[in-house]
Parts: structure tokens; C-alpha cells; sequence
């Protein structure tokens, strides 16, 4: 019986720096972000208490509605096309290529993430902005100029600067461990090349290509630097419109109801998503 | 079979190999499927049993040679269009589609409309006694269930032949029995023909009408199972098959008394029509162990040898006991039990092991 109580006292204390972390630096604050969404500002200065008012305020505004659908529909179409981009070269990376080459991909998708993505970010103004590399070279052949920045085109290129190598990387694990014996069965039983890619391979890889999604879908949702630097901050993204509300106004409490309303939106999906993840059958 | 009557082959391999690099998986095979019979590859593993199953499913392709299904060559014929159903080893069944979705897969491939695809499926899940699970994942299965949906999958579009890789070697020993029986069964009523690969002497023995025997990518023998067990063609036979003891010798006296000279002594064999032999040859001498009798003071048969006990395996009622010779050859014999109730078998123990000559089988060492 002593003996036993150790060993929970043993994994306890171990496992306690962990929860500490969590409980400040994760717990509390949410905890602390959701009261300050009831607090009011009064004199450009908050009052803590407890009213709705910023809720209700920030719900009737047609701004907040208009701005809370087009981060959904961002990141939406960020991760169909992220997830898309991704699918050809992860399988190819999976299927068609020796270890060797394997290695070394995975690594130059790895690469990307020594420098930061502000920087990353930011370097695409000189290839997209309007006397950029890319429209001087269209201009070589008589195109253009095309608008590259400041619109969601920008934007969505920022996005996939920020997930691509990720969601590809995370594809690849998923798709390496296909057990090949499943796709000659599959063929053995009369399903051609390219129906067994949607009717066996994605199945079994869904995993790998519901995580990729996921991450895409919470890091374009909760992005602020790809639509403020490539997408030009107009029309504003929800992580844009917290910034701006907390400048007019230090309007904190109704910042907080949009970050709060952004965090049950990631964690409704995230849910849905590795629900479907691990569900046995498609 | 009679020759007269020669069933028509379904599948022939005409000089077919098979190259990795400079390895040499499988070497100009030639070999004959007919239409109905149950043919098992057999050999140890390495021996280009798969390599051939798999071209003939055409999974590899042949490096050489060309391979034929009912008559028309199939070497450029994509596996996806050759109705040649293969059951895998790790049986291949898709963990994200239940039971009956796994029996209908090849008929979804096949454009069949979807009720008729139930139907069908449903009436193999039923055949093979498994109709019940037709809702369940494939996780919840036991190992013998899966077989049986495996078998019910590849079976559903009616093929003309099986494909079976090593598909009972994961199931334990009373399973594996069962589902012996199982396939015997159904390849009867079906009369489709079936090549099974397999490691296994038992698994081959019990099931198949013919038996090929194969080493390093050669054909070493066809034959029926009582052929391949009693007139082994070569030396790797002789010893892959059964329990046999070689002895080889050189030929000391031809014509009706055949005699061979060994180390351990001068035997007597009936004379073979199978084998070209002429004064002072070297042949080997093939003795099952089970063709040989034990006695202790005194030899009870033509052909004996002095034999010195080391050990013996008992299982159930068929003992064998482990030997040594003179030079110091291993020799096996098998024996029942109660035969060896009153002898004094212990380590170190001598014994006589005697034996026909009409029971010695010959083969040229050259074919090793």
C-alpha cells in the first residue's frame, strides 16, 4: 500500500511542472480573457464587472458578422487549397521516390521554419507588390501588371508560406505508412490506379490529411500577419479587428468577446475534425 | 488424370524469370495450371514461390518468358484488369470498409449496381458462414472470421482462379486444420482451380491434387503429394520433404540385386527405371524414416544398420527417434509409440534400424 502511494507520489511530481504551465499560462488566462469580455470601460479605462453589453454590442454590429465570415471563409479556402497543393507532393514524396530522396525532401520542408514567417512573410511584398519580381516578369511577355498584393490572393499566399511544408510533412507520415499490400489488394480487385488513390489511400491516410487541415484551418483563422502585410489589412480579418478595437478606444472587454468567440469557433472545429480523424469508417 | 483425358491448362508459364538487379528470383519456369486442380507451391522461403504467384497476379512483371491465362498471353496485361484474385498473407482486408463493404469491393470496381452487389456479397458471407459479422469493422474480427471474409472478397466476382500467398499462417494450429478443410471444400464444389503458396508440408499435403516444389528459383519437382513424399527427384526434395535419410554410395553390382557401397555399410536396392546408373556410379539412397523398423537384438529386415540412440520427439502416437551412425550421420527413424513401449530406448542406447530394399528410393546426386 505505501509502496503504491509512492509511485503516484513519484509520477505527481513529475508530472507537475506540466500542469503548472498549463494552469498559467494557458488556464488562467482564458479564464481571465473571458471575465474581461464582461468588464466595461468607463473614462478610456476598464471596470471590472459584469455585464453583457459587450456582447450584445459586438453581436449586433454588422462589422463583426461580416468580419467573423470572411476569416471563416479564409481560412476555409486556405485549407482546401493548402490541403490540395499539398496531397500531390506528399504522395509522390510517399509512393515514387527513393528513401534517399525522402530524407532529404523532409528536411528542406523543415528548412522554412529557421527563419521567421513575419520574414517570410514580408519578403513576398517584393515578389508580388506592383513593380515586383513577378510583374516585371510578366511583363517580359506582355501580361499584366496584375494586382498581387493587398487583396486575398496576397493573403492566401502568406498562408500557404506559413502551412504548406507543415501540412505536407504531416501528409507524408500519414501516406508513408500506407501498407502497400492494401494497394495491390486493391488493384488485384479491379480498382485502377488513380480510384484507388481516393478509394484506398486517402482512406487510410485520412489521419495525416485531417491534421494537416486542422493545423491550416487554426493557423489561417488566428492569423494577423498575412492579411495585414500581403492582403493589405481591408477588408479586416477578426485577428485584424481585435487589433483595431483595442486601439479606438482601449475597447479591451470587446476585443475579448471577439478572441472568445474565435477560440469556441477552433475548438468546435478541432473537435469535429479528429473526431472524424479517428472514426473507423468513412 | 488420365494422359488420354489431359484437363486443358488455364495458366502456363513458358520460360518465365524473374530479375532484382543480379539477383535472380526466379529462373526459367515452366509449369502447367490446369482448369479445376488444386496446385501448391511449395519451398522454403527465398525459393521464388511468391515472386511466381505474384506475376501470375501480376503484381511483379516477368523479366523473361511469357505467362498465359486461358490461352492468351498476359505478361502487358495490367493486374487491374486480369481477374485474378489473390488472398495475402496479412489477408489485405480494408480496415476502413465493414465486412459486407470489403466483400463488395470488387464488384464496385466492376460497375455492378448496388443492390445486386449486396446480394451477391451477402450470398458469399452466407456460403462462408459469416453472414452475421456483415456489419462489423474488420478490427472486431478473430483471425479465422477475417480469413473468411478475405476468401468471401476474392470469390465474389467469380474468378476462374484463386490466388492464395501463405493466406493460413498467422491462425494457430487447430484453426489452421479447420480452414484446410474450409478451402478442400469449397475449391470442390467451386471446381475452380486454386495455387496456394505455402511453407508448409502439411498445408500442401492435406489440400492439393499436385505439388511443386521449389528451391532458389528452380522447379525441383511436380508430382502429387504421395509422389513428391515417396519418390523425391532430388536431394533438396528428399530433404525438404518428410523425413528422409540419405545415404550415398557408389553403385557396386547392377541388374536385379542392385547394390550400393556407403560408409556405413553395403545395401541392397530394388533396381529404379527413374534413374541412369551403371557400375562404380555414385547415387544417393533415399530412406523415409518411416519405412524403417527398430528392433534390438537383432535386424528384422534385408538392410541394416547399427544405430546409436540420441533422442527422441514424441508426438502423440508417432515417435521419432534421432540417431547416429557409425561415421557419425545422423539417421531418423519414426515408429509408433506402442511399438516402443518395451524397448530400451535410452541416451546412448544401440539399436538396429532395418529396412526393404524394395523401400530404398534412388536419385542422382548429379540433380541436387
Amino acid at each position: 500500500m505505501k509502496q503504491r502511494r509512492q509511485v503516484t507520489l513519484y509520477g505527481l511530481t513529475w508530472s507537475m511542472p506540466i500542469v503548472v504551465w498549463q494552469l498559467i499560462f494557458f488556464v488562467f488566462p482564458l479564464i481571465f480573457l473571458l471575465l474581461i469580455s464582461f468588464w466595461l470601460v468607463k473614462n478610456y479605462r476598464m471596470v471590472p464587472g459584469f455585464d453583457t453589453v459587450n456582447w450584445v454590442k459586438m453581436f449586433s454590429k454588422g462589422y463583426f458578422w461580416d468580419a467573423y465570415w470572411r476569416t471563416l471563409g479564409y481560412a476555409g479556402v486556405a485549407t482546401i487549397v493548402t490541403s490540395i497543393l499539398a496531397f500531390p507532393c506528399a504522395f509522390a514524396l510517399a509512393f515514387k521516390v527513393s528513401p534517399k530522396v525522402r530524407r532529404w525532401a523532409l528536411f528542406f520542408l523543415i528548412v522554412p521554419f529557421f527563419t521567421s514567417y513575419l520574414v517570410r512573410t514580408y519578403s513576398w511584398q517584393i515578389f508580388l507588390n506592383d513593380n515586383g519580381i513577378f510583374n516585371t516578369l510578366f511583363a517580359l511577355i506582355g501580361l499584366g501588371p496584375f494586382q498581387l498584393l493587398n487583396n486575398f490572393f496576397g493573403t492566401l499566399v502568406g498562408y500557404l508560406t506559413l502551412c504548406l511544408p507543415l501540412v505536407v510533412v504531416l501528409q507524408l507520415i500519414s501516406l508513408a505508412n500506407v501498407d502497400r499490400t492494401l494497394v495491390e489488394a486493391a488493384h488485384n480487385l479491379g480498382c485502377g490506379r488513380l480510384r484507388t488513390v481516393f478509394q484506398v489511400i486517402v482512406p487510410l491516410a485520412k489521419i495525416g490529411i485531417i491534421l494537416g487541415a486542422v493545423f491550416t484551418f487554426i493557423l489561417a483563422f488566428g492569423d494577423f500577419v498575412s492579411p495585414y502585410y500581403l492582403g493589405g489589412s481591408k477588408p479586416p480579418t477578426l485577428s485584424i479587428l481585435i487589433i483595431d478595437t483595442t486601439k479606438s478606444g482601449q475597447q479591451w472587454p470587446r476585443a475579448a468577446v471577439v478572441a472568445v468567440v474565435m477560440i469556441l469557433t477552433l475548438l468546435t472545429i478541432m473537435f469535429a475534425a479528429v473526431g472524424a480523424a479517428y472514426r473507423k469508417r468513412t | 488424370m488420365s494422359a488420354t483425358n489431359a484437363p486443358r491448362p488455364l495458366v502456363s508459364f513458358d520460360a518465365v524469370s524473374k530479375r532484382y538487379g543480379s539477383v535472380i528470383a526466379v529462373h526459367t519456369m515452366n509449369l502447367e495450371i490446369y482448369e479445376g486442380e488444386f496446385l501448391a507451391i511449395m519451398g522454403p522461403s527465398g525459393c521464388g514461390k511468391t515472386t511466381s504467384l505474384r506475376m501470375l497476379a501480376g503484381l511483379e512483371e516477368p523479366s523473361e518468358g511469357e505467362i498465359q491465362l486461358d490461352g492468351q498471353r498476359i505478361n502487358e496485361i495490367s493486374s487491374v484488369e486480369r481477374d485474378t484474385p489473390m488472398v495475402w498473407q496479412s489477408l489485405a482486408l480494408f480496415p476502413f470498409l465493414n465486412v459486407q463493404k470489403n466483400v463488395e469491393f470488387g464488384l464496385k470496381m466492376r460497375a455492378i449496381p448496388t443492390e445486386e452487389r449486396q446480394q451477391r456479397a451477402r450470398r458469399w458471407l452466407e456460403r462462408l458462414e459469416i453472414l452475421e459479422l456483415a456489419d462489423r469493422d474488420i478490427s472486431q474480427l478473430s483471425g479465422g472470421q477475417k480469413q473468411r471474409v478475405a476468401l468471401a472478397r476474392s470469390l465474389v466476382t467469380e474468378p476462374r482462379i484463386l490466388l492464395l500467398d501463405e493466406p493460413l499462417s498467422a491462425l494457430d494450429a487447430n484453426l489452421v486444420v479447420r480452414m484446410q478443410g474450409v478451402l478442400s471444400r469449397l475449391q470442390k464444389e467451386l471446381g475452380i482451380t486454386f495455387v496456394y503458396v505455402t511453407h508448409s508440408q502439411s498445408e500442401a499435403f492435406a489440400m492439393s491434387d499436385r505439388v511443386v516444389i521449389m528451391s532458389q528459383g528452380r522447379i525441383e519437382q511436380i508430382g502429387s503429394p504421395k509422389a513428391i513424399y515417396r519418390s523425391p527427384a532430388s536431394r533438396f526434395v528428399a530433404d525438404f520433404v518428410g523425413a528422409n535419410n540419405i545415404l550415398s554410395g557408389s553403385v557396386t553390382g547392377t541388374g536385379d540385386a542392385l547394390g550400393i557401397s556407403t560408409a556405413v555399410g553395403h545395401f541392397l536396392c530394388n533396381p529404379s527405371a527413374a534413374v541412369d546408373y551403371s557400375e562404380a556410379d555414385n547415387l544417393d539412397m533415399v530412406i523415409s524414416a518411416d519405412l524403417v523398423q527398430i528392433s534390438m537384438e537383432n535386424p528384422t529386415l534385408q538392410n541394416s544398420l547399427r544405430c546409436r540412440f540420441i533422442s527422441e520427439e514424441f508426438v502423440g502416437s508417432i515417435v521419432t527417434i534421432f540417431a547416429e551412425l557409425e561415421d557419425g550421420s545422423d539417421f531418423k527413424v519414426q515408429a509408433r509409440q506402442r511399438d516402443l513401449a518395451n524397448m530400451a530406448l535410452e541416451e546412448g542406447a544401440t539399436f538396429f534400424a532395418s529396412w526393404n530394399a524394395s523401400d530404398a528410393h534412388l536419385i542422382s546426386p548429379n540433380k541436387a
